[in-house]
């Protein structure tokens, strides 16, 4: 948890690349796989523009947090142009973290009666 | 729709893709393209039209706001890696720095003043809209005639283009301040001048028309300044009372620190309290011009429409006086916008100083460009290993650029610096010019012109690095990249620069030689009288304690005899000016006169008169050319004489002896007889030539204005006694000024010395810069040929040999420099035409100096490295690799 506590703080990310890693964590994927995965797992609320997905992920490619994949898949499903990615250790770590900080977030919230006003059961 | 290259769609994605960097692009772009192209395909699958304009308004939104974000951070990258470099190499940086600055500092300095005098608009309400009129007798020689209250009532109530006229006039007055007398400008003003303005007092109040009625008791505005310096500041100054002219003036008011135009004044009086111009002879007399007229333009009127109102006035008013406006005189009135005026003497100086300086900056930009690729000369392998390590050209370029922009920026840091220091001594310079001298200074405008001239200088030496980069790192990938003979273009581009460098301080050097011959011919010229060893004292006597011509002749005759009673006196005058005297009014009242035997109508001579007791010829050293001078013999009673210059002698008696002619003043009955023709004197400024001058004897026109004195020492050292002399025959008498001939007739050329000094100041920088420059380049050259020098000498060719080998190589850009400069120099010296005296713009001696000047300064530059490569030792260079 303090290694985790660490990065955290070392590379704090926004929602847009939480839900980028999100993608990730269960596979490599390529750009448009990516995008696709966000819009679906938000049900369509949040959609990244091109612009917004690769300014990412240069971002989490310099932080060391994703990282190109060397494996790619069977000649006949590979597409050369397209470039495919993956979480790093340090990403999954971050991305843990995120989720263990909006937990707590939401577990005060709900202390407080927060969710149940906004949202009665 | 397909094409080679894609739809279109992809096309304007692409297009769309060029806002991000280009490091972006290339890491990114192929594959940004392909998801977009998915994107789009599924869009128009799932839901149409909306949906497709949604992804291409949500793609639009993604991009503009990341290009922005991606700039700035490579921006800050490369800062900081060029930071680091330039730590690392103190010496170029300091240099580069210390060049771009003074460049960018001189640029910035003569736009702070083209700003502030030339673009700025005035700093009064509707500062557009004013106007000063003017009037002229264009065949009588008299350009500004100054206006008359009759005059200023009939343009007051006839025109129909302005919408409010007021008057000034400026005076000096002796102020008494606890007993103390002080000699003070005093502006006389119509009521409602400061309102005009738009001028709000910062104590008190302004004038008022209860303040300009006849009889209404005196008031005093004070200037900022004389606030400041005579009463500190005093917040309750207001109420205070001095006396002036012998009657009580109470101060109502003090002025903000606001540039006074037409003149600087220590104080303000409403017309009616000066004595002048309240007087009835002032009032009645059409002809008793004294005042200076100001018009405010009504909203939409046009320049041109004003002028011919005024020009209208004038005609009617010829037509109605014709005694006053007498047909030969070519009277006319027009009227001009006052931002004009302010400007029109400063503008041909300052635009060719700016020119100057834009010179400057050229030298400087071509020698830190050559600095610059130099420096990458020497970087070479690296930029080379990074260009293989896959960083693209232009990612390399840029990285050169922002090394610029960076070196830019801190020049013009520099130069701000610089340009904020010298402003004390622009505002000096341009006082000379100007009474917008004071609003100098360094504002927002100022500020984003020096941006751009770092950006600007940046953009030039980027250029310069792109042109010279591109085939030096792809050679520098073919071979081992240091010490061989650089590629053709590099050498073109460091070849062209320093030819440039050359051709630009050779048109800076042949205007910096015409100016300074210019001040040579006007310290030299024949002023007409001997300026040495004479001493001028302007007298300030309380005139209303004399009231007749006697009581004028008596005080005349004193201080006369006491200044010839004291030692070391050898000649004495009292006179109502002298030659290039400062407070002189050329254009104050003309003086027209009849010449007996001439038609009445035929020409209306105008001259300068100026009244002196006899010696003023021989104190001055004024040659007496015929007839004689003034004598004690010429006395109140006795004939009316008159000596006149060689100039009006020959202007109305052409070859005929003009002595025992006579002449009579316009209005008076008595005639004159000339005595004398003295020869000619530059009254009015070293430059001009003499005008028709006419010498009464001060004991038939008795005005003591001033006392020369020619002494056997020192003048200076006869100060202290003269003003207690002065003081024995008049204790109210205020000496103000007293100065030496030789510093009035130095004080006359200030404007040209000062603008001598700083073109020859930018011209010594430029050829600085220009030959270090040379020097510079001839030195990386020999390095970069050391193997090749050492072949030479290893195959027989001695130490003479290559000296020659180099000097020829340096001189040669030299004369193709000397060569590109000379058409240059010969067409825009011709802006400097105006500025010159007595020599032509094409001067030979100067052009043949200068290119002689420029060509030795850079022989000696060649021949430093050329020694050096003459002391190459060939086993060592055939060593290098």
């Amino acid at each position: 948890m303090r290694k985790n506590e660490e990065i955290s703080l070392q590379a704090p990310v926004t929602p847009a690349m939480f839900n980028v890693l999100l993608a990730l964590v269960d596979g490599e994927k390529h750009g448009y796989a990516i995008l696709k995965e966000v819009a679906e797992q938000t049900e369509g609320e949040v959609r990244l523009s091109t612009g917004t997905l690769y300014g990412i992920i240069k971002r989490l490619l310099a932080e060391g947090l994703i990282a190109e994949s060397r494996t790619r898949p069977a000649a006949e499903r590979d597409d050369p142009r397209r470039r495919y990615y993956r979480v790093t250790d340090a990403g999954r770590e971050v991305a843990a973290a995120e989720a263990v900080r909006m937990e707590k977030l939401i577990a005060r919230a709900r202390a407080k009666r927060l969710i149940k006003a906004l949202r009665p059961a | 729709m397909r094409t080679n290259r894609g739809t279109i769609s992809e096309r304007l994605y692409r297009a769309l893709l060029r806002l991000l960097p280009f490091d972006f692009r290339d890491e990114f772009g192929s594959e940004m393209e392909e998801v977009f192209r998915e994107q789009q395909a599924a869009a128009k699958q799932e839901r149409g039209i909306m949906n497709l304009l949604r992804l291409w308004w949500d793609t639009l939104a993604g991009i503009v706001r990341l290009a922005p974000r991606e700039h700035l951070s490579i921006l800050r990258q490369d800062a900081g890696y060029a930071l680091r470099l330039m730590r690392k190499e103190p010496v170029y940086t300091i240099a580069a720095v210390g060049i771009l600055g003074l460049g960018i500092g001189v640029n910035t300095a003569v736009f702070s003043v083209v700003n502030s005098v030339l673009l700025r608009p005035l700093p009064y309400a509707d500062g557009d809209r004013i106007v000063t009129l003017r009037q002229q007798a264009a065949r009588a020689g008299v350009a500004d005639m100054k206006f008359s209250v009759q005059e200023i009532n009939d343009y007051r109530q006839r025109n129909r283009t302005l919408e409010g006229l007021v008057e000034y006039h400026s005076m000096r007055f002796t102020l008494f301040r606890k007993g103390e007398a002080q000699r003070v400008r005093t502006g006389v003003v119509s009521a409602g001048f400061f309102d005009f303005f738009g001028v709000r007092p910062v104590l008190g109040r302004t004038f008022q028309p209860s303040d300009d009625r006849p009889g209404a008791p005196a008031v005093l505005l004070l200037s900022y300044e004389f606030w400041k310096q005579s009463e500190n500041g005093d917040p309750g100054v207001v109420g205070r009372t001095y006396e002036m002219n012998d009657r009580v003036h109470t101060v109502i008011g003090v002025l903000p620190p606001l540039p006074q135009y037409p003149n600087e004044n220590d104080v303000y009086m409403a017309t009616s309290a000066c004595p002048f111009r309240s007087s009835a002879q002032a009032i009645t007399n059409r002809e008793a011009r004294l005042m200076t007229v100001f018009g405010r333009m009504k909203p939409g009127v046009h320049p041109e429409h004003c002028g011919e109102d005024v020009a209208m006035i004038a005609q009617r008013l010829e037509q109605e006086h014709p005694e006053s406006y007498p047909k030969a005189a070519g009277y006319t009135a027009t009227s001009s916008a006052l931002q004009e005026e302010l400007k029109r003497n400063a503008r041909p100086m300052l635009l060719v100083l700016l020119a100057a300086a834009a010179f400057v900056l050229l030298i400087a930009c071509a020698n830190v460009a050559n600095l610059t690729l130099a420096r990458i000369a020497r970087r070479q392998r690296e930029l080379v290993v990074r260009t293989a390590l896959g960083a693209g050209s232009g990612r390399l370029l840029r990285q050169l650029s922002t090394e610029g922009l960076i070196l830019a920026l801190l020049g013009a840091v520099v130069g701000l610096g610089f340009a904020s220091e010298s402003r004390n001594l622009l505002v000096q310079f341009v006082e000379r010019l100007t009474p917008r001298a004071r609003e100098i200074r360094i504002d927002g405008a100022v500020l984003v012109f020096t941006i751009l001239c770092a950006v600007a200088t940046s953009l030039f030496c980027g250029l310069a690095a792109t042109l010279y980069s591109r085939e030096n790192i792809a050679s520098g990938l073919k071979d081992s990249g240091t010490q061989t003979s650089a590629g053709r273009r590099p050498q073109l581009v460091r070849s062209a620069l320093i030819a440039a460098q050359v051709a630009f301080s050779y048109v800076l050097l042949v205007g910096a030689g015409l100016m300074s011959r210019t001040l040579v011919n006007l310290e030299h010229v024949d002023a007409g009288f001997v300026a040495q060893r004479v001493l001028a004292m302007d007298l300030n006597l309380n005139w209303s304690k004399y009231n007749s011509d006697q009581q004028w002749r008596d005080v005349s005759r004193r201080l006369l005899e006491q200044a010839q009673g004291q030692p070391g006196v050898i000649s004495a005058a009292v006179t109502s000016g002298f030659p290039l005297d400062p407070d002189g009014t050329p254009g104050g009242f003309p003086q027209r006169f009849r010449v007996e035997g001439h038609l009445p109508d035929k020409v209306v001579p105008v001259s300068p008169v100026r009244a002196a007791t006899p010696d003023y010829f021989r104190t001055l050293g004024i040659p007496v050319l015929a007839g004689r001078g003034f004598a004690e013999t010429d006395a109140e009673t006795s004939l009316p004489v008159a000596v006149i210059n060689r100039t009006l002698a020959r202007h109305y008696w052409r070859d005929e002896d003009p002595v025992g002619k006579r002449i009579k003043f316009d209005g008076t009955d008595n005639w004159i007889t000339i005595v004398g023709v003295v020869g000619d004197v530059r009254e009015f400024g070293l430059a001009e030539d003499p005008k028709d001058q006419l010498y009464l004897p001060n004991s038939q026109n008795p005005s003591p204005g001033n006392l020369l004195l020619r002494t056997s020492g020192d003048p200076m050292n006869l100060v202290q006694q003269m003003r207690r002399a002065v003081l024995d025959v008049d204790p109210q008498a205020a000496i103000t000024r007293v100065e030496t001939l030789e510093q009035v007739r130095a004080e006359s050329i200030s404007a040209p010395r000062v603008a001598a000094s700083l073109f020859g100041l930018f011209a010594i920088l430029a050829l600085v810069i220009a030959v270090a420059g040379i020097g510079c380049a001839l030195a990386l050259s020999v390095r970069q040929r050391t193997r090749e020098i050492g072949i030479r000498a290893s195959l027989g060719a001695n130490s003479w040999d290559l000296v020659r080998m180099v000097v020829r190589q340096g001189m040669w850009l030299v004369f193709l420099g000397l060569a590109l400069g000379l058409p240059c120099a010969l067409a825009l010296t011709r802006g400097l035409e105006t500025l010159l005296f007595e020599v032509a713009p094409t001067d030979p001696v100067t052009f043949a100096g200068v290119s002689a000047v420029l060509a030795g300064a850079a022989l000696v530059a060649c021949y430093v490295p050329a020694r050096r490569a003459a002391r190459i030792d060939p086993m060592v260079a055939l060593r290098c690799d």
